[in-house]
């Protein structure tokens, strides 16, 4: 199921919905890779970019909740300066945002996105759980 | 996609493993679907007896924070079993491992290493 809407004003924005499974990340990684060399990302922002998304969306699968068809949304937004790629789940739990201990085994998917991307934005609503992961062109 | 392969027989890279060193070689992207391979495979070899563990990710085209999570857990493994070693191999030119383990911060618990000789010099040389 995927959907590009050219919206005037609001840039393209391409929609994913994916079986919420761990066998789907690969497909969820090639969704990113595209977005990302279509946006003009050279290879290693390309990289950094498909990583801290493969990040959220283990998140979603692992932590979150799917929708009545087991299933999660990815979504990708092109201003033209940013691109913004989203991941949505419809459960209400937030992995901590904070470090972690060195030696714990769990915990450093979020600093590793922060790392990564420009921004890191989490909102958690009674409905759902969406991150949103931005890079500007430059 | 979501390719993924290891083995703890290097013997075919002129590698003898012995009772207390296991040699891996992994390849593909590790990701959340494959760190159980991993985990199993370092946690056999641990149980049998290894104490030094060199995992090879110069083949690997994906790492994420599950993977590093899976090295973390080995490491303090060996320490519960009274101590041991995991090293990592990364050739140089693959750049997106190294970039990853560098910004996970683990180097205070695994020791990266360029090539497999270099791992294994400084495992043998400690021991």
């Amino acid at each position: 199921m995927r959907a590009t809407v050219e919206q005037a004003g609001l840039g393209a924005r391409s929609e994913l919905s994916l079986p919420a499974l761990a066998s789907e990340l690969g497909r969820a990684r090639a969704y990113a890779r595209e977005a990302t060399a279509a946006f003009g990302f050279d290879v290693e922002r390309c990289e950094d970019v498909v990583c801290a998304f493969n990040e959220a969306v283990t998140n979603a699968i692992r932590h979150g909740r799917p929708d009545e068809h087991g299933r999660i949304r990815l979504s990708v937004l092109d201003d033209g300066e940013r691109l913004t790629l989203a991941v949505r789940d419809y459960g209400t739990f937030a992995v901590p945002a904070e470090g972690t201990a060195p030696r714990s085994e769990g915990g450093r998917g979020f600093p590793l996105m922060t790392a990564l991307m420009d921004t890191v934005e989490l909102r958690v609503e009674p409905a759902g759980t969406t991150v949103r992961l931005s890079k500007a062109r430059a | 996609m979501g390719f993924f392969y290891i083995s703890d027989d290097a013997s075919a890279d002129g590698w003898d493993d012995t009772d207390d060193i296991a040699m891996f070689v992994a390849g593909g992207d590790i990701d959340y679907d494959a760190s159980p391979k991993l985990r199993e495979c370092l946690a056999d070899r641990i149980r049998a007896g290894a104490r030094r563990l060199v995992v090879d990710l110069s083949k690997v085209t994906f790492i994420d924070s599950t993977a590093i999570g899976v090295l973390v857990g080995a490491v303090m493994r060996l320490h519960e079993e009274g101590g041991g070693t995991l090293a990592v191999v990364c050739a140089e030119e693959n750049r997106r491992v190294m970039r990853i383990f560098e910004i996970a911060g683990v180097d205070s618990l695994i020791a990266l290493h360029r090539s497999r000789e270099e791992a294994l010099l400084e495992l043998t040389g400690a021991s």
